[in-house]
């Protein structure tokens, strides 16, 4: 095919599978699903990794999982798939995995029945149930989250229940919920496709958003132009496609930011017409409080406040040449550029990373690049549901569904009228975040270690919390304190587990996603899982009607029935609590359809599950439309493609903090990270994923192809560094925090390229748990931490007198 | 933009002889696996070079993946531009590593005798 052709041919099918895509009808014939010649029957399913979403075909033969293939007609990888989610199948047949429901007697795990298990849980609960704390996931599915936020929520009157997305995501939702009053990104995926610069914002997409980043790259193939500026600590995969690369000094992200809102408004360059229509100024109340809302500013202010970020300073500050930030700054100055930010982890798990969130909506509002496709501020999301389950199910210790909180009686009203329980059973004090909840479970109950059982579903907290001696390990001596795990494998979160049970894992499960860009996805349950593994949502409603039997009131709702009963089509109740009938129904279309309408109230508006059925995801807003289909929408709060903008406003905030239809520019000053190398720790050390390991590795570990290509931890060190302390590729090198120590092989340069004075460490190995070293300081704000910046010493280690060298 | 598969230094060079996997690693993991992977071929003795097949290999698909170049235990012998690995037949020893740890559903590479002697003239 001739380049001109191929384009043409591109653009062509690119517009008939949005087409497609933007409207699906309901209550027809799963389509999705059909058997090949081989015998073997496809179904489809969303990846089971990363937050981008990638549809997958899933071939099924004999009960098994023996094939998995890109979906072509899937609008966000188009039939691409990166290096993991061709082996995504792969993962359900690791040879450890845990069938069988496991009590910690003498200190040894030994096999017990689901009953058993399910009774202990209760047990546990029905004594204490405000010290329990229920903590999950990013990868739970809608329904799941969902479940557990009625139960505890609900339920137990308790709101110590957190997701891993905590640590992950906190501060995307602070700052977008301080900027437009509602979470999540305006812009989709759609923006790449448009952008003529795209900016990564401490962000490596092309390990760890690959098929995005292909999807970028692949324009200029194509002959596009797309500017690509890398603004990191590192260089990195990403960085080898870039035009320009800003290296900063960690934490001066923030002066970089101010930086360009300072350039914009001293050469009058700001987009006038959009600040005066669409938004206000925001500031923090004072010097030291760090709140959500802050109060109302001036541009006056706002401008006297960024005076200091001139590129002098911030050049000085950042070590960023002034050159460089010039180019930057220009990119939004310029009225003819589309640009999308993409950013991830750097700007989250960070000290202050809602007010870099912040600023960088910020930024994009003042100069206008807003609301046009290619112009969008966008987070990118790590985990596959944490947009769909932790924050529009808002299973955060202070959130209900549908971006409501515990701390409004109007919000806590709406969900006890959906759930048919009493006026006032949930809680208005929000509950303990993740960080404090492992506080308070790993402190003696003596000194106020109020959290005693802690139930775990879809995560690791084990390998994934910071400070892991303070936050986990140290549970290990309190004979009190009680650790339930629903795992897949034997994890470093098992290790500690007083009971452990078996799980079943993704299509041994239906469920929903919700990805980066809001789309809601749905896939049905296509093998069995392994031995005696079963659902997390059953185990839920389980633990649910146990308590109910043993008369926990609160299982019951305003007319006594369980709160977890749904009927089958003859209007007779289904004991989905028990495991041979949870299948009888699907309770996962229950679940999901009960919750839908909580979704309205901040028109986030998730199609239907029977649409799903039929789609590769529809992004919310999904509204109906004349002729009975359901149309999703692509650009948020803008008129030409949001149905809920008034019309002849072109842009509408209609979720304003100041219930005036505009946004919040916010001024946030730079300020030092918690911790800087010092004398004795003279290192920056940074943590991070790679392309062929996700999350903590449990998964991804158990496939031979990907254990392979990345078989364990190493420290990433820069020559000159390696070279000053005499250390060698493969040489051993202790790196030691005022937290804790690790010994790990060097990789001189490594992946990536750590400027002089940083290192850089993945966290996917669970022999090698960086966790143990990094910081639990964490934002104000969001409460997340900031897992990208400690101080650390680096020293040659001697494996045969196991100390380090002199 | 930098090479980054060029070498820092001399010194460096010769480290990078020594790939931070070959040393330290446990029994069953990649590098382990590098010396003797029982899917090869058997070693019949002759001289061989890798070939990659680009409609195997991920990073001529389109998508991201570096293992090959990353793991090759030669320097220059597999380089990559713009992502896209390329193998130097006049360098490569012929090893196998980079077939060994290859992670694309189906293995991308090939290890074949070296262009200049034949497999037909050699047999």
């Amino acid at each position: 095919m001739s380049n001109m052709e191929r384009r043409d041919f591109l653009k062509l099918s690119a517009m008939t599978a949005a087409t497609a895509a933007a409207q699906a009808k309901a209550g027809v014939e799963r389509k999705a699903i059909h058997t090949d010649d081989h015998g073997i029957r496809w179904d489809k399913a969303p990846c089971r990794f990363c937050g981008t979403g990638c549809h997958v075909k899933v071939g099924v033969k004999d009960g098994k999982v023996i094939a998995i293939a890109g979906a072509e007609d899937a609008d966000v990888n188009k039939g691409l798939l990166c290096v993991k989610g061709y082996h995504v199948g792969g993962i359900l047949y690791g040879k450890d995995r845990l069938t069988t429901p496991m009590l910690r007697k003498e200190g040894k795990l030994e096999p017990i029945s689901w009953d058993e298990a399910i009774t202990v849980v209760a047990d546990r609960i029905y004594k204490e149930p405000k010290k329990f704390a229920f903590y999950g996931s990013g990868q739970w599915t809608i329904p799941e989250g969902y479940a557990a936020q009625k139960f505890i929520k609900g339920g137990l009157s308790n709101n110590h229940i957190d997701p891993n997305a905590r640590l992950c995501m906190a501060s995307a939702v602070t700052g977008f919920i301080s900027t437009y009053g509602v979470d999540e990104p305006a812009g989709t995926y759609d923006d790449l496709d448009n952008a003529s610069v795209v900016i990564f914002w401490g962000n490596n997409p092309a390990e760890m958003h690959p098929v995005l980043f292909s999807r970028i790259v692949d324009r200029r193939s194509r002959g596009e132009k797309v500017t690509i500026i890398d603004i990191g600590t590192r260089r990195t995969r990403s960085t080898e496609f870039a035009d320009h690369y800003l290296e900063f000094r960690p934490q001066t992200d923030l002066a970089i930011a101010n930086c360009i809102a300072h350039y914009l408004i001293e050469s009058d360059c700001y987009d006038k017409e959009f600040v005066s229509k669409h938004c206000n100024f925001r500031i923090d109340v004072d010097d030291t409080t760090r709140d959500l809302f802050g109060k109302a500013s001036s541009f006056e202010e706002y401008k006297q406040q960024m005076s200091t970020y001139t590129f002098e300073y911030t050049s000085q500050l950042s070590g960023v040449p002034e050159e460089q930030l010039k180019v930057l700054a220009e990119a939004f100055a310029d009225p003819e550029s589309r640009i999308t930010s993409l950013w991830c982890m750097g700007v989250n798990q960070h000290y202050r990373g809602t007010a870099m969130n912040r600023l960088l909506h910020g930024i994009h509002l003042l100069s206008g690049h807003f609301g046009k496709p290619g112009d969008a501020p966008t987070s990118l999301t790590g985990q596959p549901s944490a947009c769909g389950t932790a924050r529009e199910v808002g299973t955060l210790a202070h959130a209900l569904p549908g971006g409501r909180i515990v701390k409004k009686p109007a919000h806590r009203e709406a969900c006890e009228k959906a759930w048919n329980m009493a006026p006032g059973t949930i809680n208005p004090k929000p509950g303990y975040h993740t960080v404090k909840m492992f506080e308070q479970f790993c402190k003696p109950t003596a000194e106020g270690g109020d959290i005693s059982t802690v139930l775990v579903q879809v995560t690791n907290p084990g390998q994934t919390l910071p400070n892991l001696y303070k936050l986990f390990e140290a549970k290990k001596d309190l004979e009190d304190k009680f650790l339930i795990v629903s795992e897949v494998y034997p994890t470093a979160t098992t290790e500690l587990a007083d009971l452990v049970l078996p799980a079943a894992l993704w299509v041994e499960k239906g469920g929903v996603y919700g990805n980066s860009e809001r789309r809601t996805q749905q896939w049905f349950k296509q093998v069995n899982p392994p031995g005696g593994a079963r659902e997390d949502l059953w185990m839920t409603i389980a633990i649910a009607r146990k308590l109910f039997d043993m008369g926990y009131p609160g299982m019951k709702d305003q007319d006594g029935k369980f709160i977890f009963s749904y009927n089958d089509e003859q209007g007779n109740e289904v004991p989905i609590w028990d495991y041979d009938h949870f299948h009888d129904i699907n309770v996962d279309r229950e679940l999901y359809e009960e919750y839908r309408p909580l979704t309205h109230g901040k028109r986030k508006n998730v199609a239907p599950y029977d649409v799903l059925v039929n789609a590769h995801g529809l992004r919310w807003p999904v509204v109906q439309t004349k002729d009975g289909n359901w149309r999703e929408t692509r650009f948020r709060f803008t008129e030409a493609d949001d149905p809920f903008v008034k019309k002849g406003t072109g842009i509408q905030f209609y979720n304003s903090t100041t219930k005036d239809d505009k946004a919040q520019i916010w001024f946030c000053p730079y300020e030092a990270a918690p911790e800087e190398p010092n004398k004795e720790y003279p290192f920056w050390l940074c943590t991070g994923r790679v392309l062929e390991h996700w999350h903590s590795g449990t998964m991804t570990m158990r496939v031979d192809q990907l254990r392979k290509a990345m078989p364990k931890a190493y420290v990433e060190l820069n020559p000159k560094d390696a070279a000053e302390k005499g250390i060698n590729n493969g040489d051993l090198v202790q790196l030691t925090t005022a937290r804790g120590d690790l010994v790990l092989p060097a990789w001189i340069n490594g992946r990536a390229r750590p400027p002089r004075g940083s290192v850089f460490v993945p966290f996917f190995d669970e022999k090698l748990l960086i966790n143990r070293l990094t910081l639990d300081a964490y934002c104000p704000v969001s409460k997340e931490p900031d897992y990208k910046k400690c101080a650390t010493k680096v020293e040659k280690y001697d494996p045969i007198e196991k100390k380090p060298l002199p | 933009m930098e090479d980054r598969s060029q070498p820092i230094s001399r010194r460096g060079l010769f480290e990078a002889l020594v790939r931070p996997f070959a040393r330290h690693a446990g029994g069953d993991d990649g590098a382990g696996l590098a010396q003797g992977n029982p899917s090869r071929p058997a070693d019949d003795g002759t001289p061989k070079v890798a070939i990659i097949q680009g409609r195997f290999c991920l990073a001529y698909q389109g998508g991201v993946c570096f293992t090959c170049s990353e793991r090759c235990p030669v320097p220059d012998a597999l380089t990559t531009e713009k992502g896209i690995p390329t193998v130097h037949a006049d360098i490569c020893t012929g090893c196998g590593i980079c077939h060994d740890l290859c992670p694309a559903p189906r293995n991308a590479i090939l290890m074949l005798a070296p262009p200049e002697t034949p497999a037909l003239a050699r047999s």
